[in-house]
């Protein structure tokens, strides 16, 4: 599992040593540098120092033996003697010849930084180890690193707890979600959050927010159906009781009709709540696609002959519409379409006309249910898509449902429904829906 | 009696209608809000079953109405308003009963009952007069011991008459409880009612009193 601060602290800590050890590196270089400069200058001080003296004799001076201790190794050669002068023995023989000035050897093994110089007929060379040099130069850069690498255990301690406490708030956003409930969807506190913790709990206040009113929405839904399922309920009650209590056959295949009739409406109720439900939004199961309109309402209208040729009216569908198409769910707006013209045909009465129709307005999709029945009052037209609003003159059979479906289809579909009066006389019911315009 | 039911919903005000005609009471219809206020005020009636979500004019509004206008008839709400909130609302606005959605017939038949016993300030279920018990849960009615066999009429018809000790009421008064708006009436039906009555209970049980109507005269201690 990736952690926030395990990857910083790892990642400063590197770069904290990265740094170290560069700047380590970099003070090495110029220390020995600087060593070189000064050790250099030193050969050739004693070099030079040597060469200013008298000439030697090299008779009078005598290897002093092996001892380390001496800092620079001085080397003459004189042509009247086989074998050069040596202040110190190293190695199996002498140092060989160099030329004149700083060169570096190798001699026994070791490297040696040398100074040459003619002192008349004789050689001088004053020779020092570079192991030297870089012992200085080491121990100058270690004299940096040793603090960083001191540090940074301590720094790897309190680096953990400062990102523990910069990343704290998060962990108290998670907190305050999780006190949330689907009953209590009280946004989260924003007061006092560092400004990079705060997207995150806008957006979370955001979601919310959309919960809870999905909530509410199905809540009131839930609290409204079974309201509305009482008086259907209530009706079977007393139809049953009555049925019960009938003495004769007469009254009791009429007390059973009306019973029958009474669980009709009961089930239309209920998949009318169920039709609903499923509408939602949220829910959509249903893939979208092209649907074309013309055909699908042409469809409807032919299921719906029988019933209204059962109540003598004339219905018909009109206006040849070839690139009215949608994009929606074509079940969804089966129901819509056959809500609608089931309302048209139910309130009209007998020897009255339906007619729908489809046409393209612009980008929209423009279909007209028209109707020549009694209509609906002006002052109503909004109120007719509320749930369960039923009209004064509201039939037997009616649950206050059909528009409302009516209503929620269009909103899927991003289209508007209304309701005004008809041409034929009664009501036109107008549905504006956008057109697909990947279609064509 | 005469009932007045104010129910919006066509299924449940026929079944309420047929439910209380078969026990003998006569019942008027409405279906909204303004209707009922005119039909409380036109007719005394002995009860009102009143729904509360009505068109035009909501329930609660109609019986403060009737409260307001000093109308003391009982008035037994039907609702499907079922919170604790609501209920205490309906009482307190003036309700004698509220009954929630969906009821029981008979519990809505026995609620009606014991409304109009207390209306008439009775308190004992079974009302007796003299040598005349009348059981109005089962509608038996037993004269002298003996049970009487009677139509709905006559037997609505007594019910009426023994509401209260000594009640008189007048021809027009007996077919007001007796009829509805939607009966028809035959102009001598309440006498042919009350003939069938003292055909089968005894001459001496009603008595016509002269220019004022009728009334049971079956308390022993009646004066001849």
């Amino acid at each position: 599992m990736t952690s926030i601060r395990r990857w910083l602290l790892a990642a400063l800590l590197t770069a904290l040593a990265i740094a170290g050890f560069t700047s380590a590196a970099a003070t090495y270089f110029s220390a020995r540098g600087e060593v070189d400069a000064l050790l250099d200058e030193e050969l050739r001080q004693v070099a030079l120092s040597l060469r200013d003296h008298a000439v030697l004799d090299l008779r009078r001076l005598e290897s002093v033996g092996a001892n380390p201790d001496q800092r620079v190794l001085v080397q003459i050669w004189d042509p009247s003697f086989d074998k050069p002068y040596v202040s110190r023995i190293v190695g199996d023989g002498p140092m060989p010849r160099t030329p004149d000035g700083y060169a570096t050897i190798l001699h026994a093994n070791r490297p040696w930084r040398v100074f040459t110089l003619y002192a008349g007929r004789q050689l001088v060379q004053v020779a020092q180890p570079t192991a030297l040099r870089t012992q200085l130069a080491a121990s100058t850069a270690a004299q940096l690193v040793l603090p960083v690498l001191v540090v940074l255990p301590f720094l790897g301690l309190a680096g953990w707890w400062i990102v523990g406490r910069g990343l704290a708030p998060l962990g108290r956003l998670a907190g305050a979600v999780k006190e949330r409930s689907p009953n209590a969807l009280t946004p989260v506190p924003t007061f006092g959050l560092p400004v990079e913790v705060r997207p995150v709990a806008n957006a979370l206040n955001d979601l919310l927010a959309r919960l809870d009113q999905s909530f509410t929405l199905q809540r009131r839904f839930a609290a409204d159906a079974a309201h509305e399922l009482r008086t259907p309920l209530t009706a079977l009650q007393l139809q049953l009781q009555l049925a019960e209590r009938a003495q004769t056959d007469e009254d009791r295949a009429r007390a059973f009709e009306r019973l029958r009739q009474g669980i009709h409406r009961a089930t239309r109720l209920v998949q009318q709540l169920l039709t609903m439900a499923r509408l939602d939004p949220d829910a959509a199961a249903a893939e979208p696609a092209a649907v074309d309109v013309g055909a699908l309402l042409a469809s409807v209208v032919e299921d719906a002959q029988p019933l209204a040729a059962q109540r003598g009216i004339a219905l018909a569908c009109t206006g040849a519409a070839p690139h009215a198409s949608v994009h929606g769910v074509e079940d969804a707006l089966r129901i819509l379409f056959s809500n609608l013209i089931d309302n048209a045909v139910r309130y009209t009465p007998a020897d009255g006309r339906v007619q729908a129709s489809v046409t393209c307005e612009g980008d929209h999709v423009v279909v007209n249910v028209d109707d020549s029945g009694p209509g609906i009052a002006a002052d109503e037209r909004e109120r007719v898509f509320d749930r369960f609003y039923r009209g004064p003159d509201a039939p037997a059979a009616g649950t206050g449902l059909g528009l409302a479906i009516v209503s929620q289809v269009a909103d899927m579909h991003r289209g508007k429904v209304a309701v005004e009066s008809s041409p034929l006389g009664g009501l036109r019911a107008n549905v504006r829906l956008p057109k697909d315009v990947s279609a064509h | 009696m005469r009932i007045l039911l104010v129910e919006d919903d066509p299924m449940i005000g026929e079944s309420v209608v047929d439910g209380l005609k078969s026990e003998g009471y006569a019942v008027d219809w409405v279906r909204d809000g303004v209707q009922a206020e005119s039909a409380v005020s036109a007719t005394p009636y002995a009860l009102v079953l009143l729904d509360l979500g009505l068109p035009r004019r909501d329930g609660i509004d109609v019986l403060r109405t009737i409260r307001e206008r000093r109308l003391d008839v009982p008035v037994l709400v039907m609702t499907a308003r079922d919170t604790v909130r609501d209920r205490i609302k309906g009482l307190d606005t003036g309700a004698d009963d509220y009954l929630v959605k969906p009821f029981d017939l008979d519990e809505l038949s026995a609620r009606v009952r014991a409304l109009m016993r207390r209306a008439a300030g009775r308190a004992e279920p079974v009302i007796e007069r003299g040598d005349l018990a009348i059981n109005p849960a089962t509608r038996e009615v037993t004269w002298r011991g003996a049970a009487v066999a009677l139509s709905a009429r006559e037997y609505t018809l007594l019910a009426a008459l023994a509401e209260r000790p000594g009640l008189v009421l007048s021809r027009a008064q007996l077919e007001e409880r007796l009829y509805g708006w939607n009966e028809a009436v035959g102009s001598n039906a309440v006498e042919v009612h009350i003939h069938n009555v003292r055909k089968k209970l005894g001459d001496g049980v009603l008595r016509n009193v002269r220019g004022l109507g009728y009334t049971l005269a079956t308390e022993r201690d009646d004066a001849a």
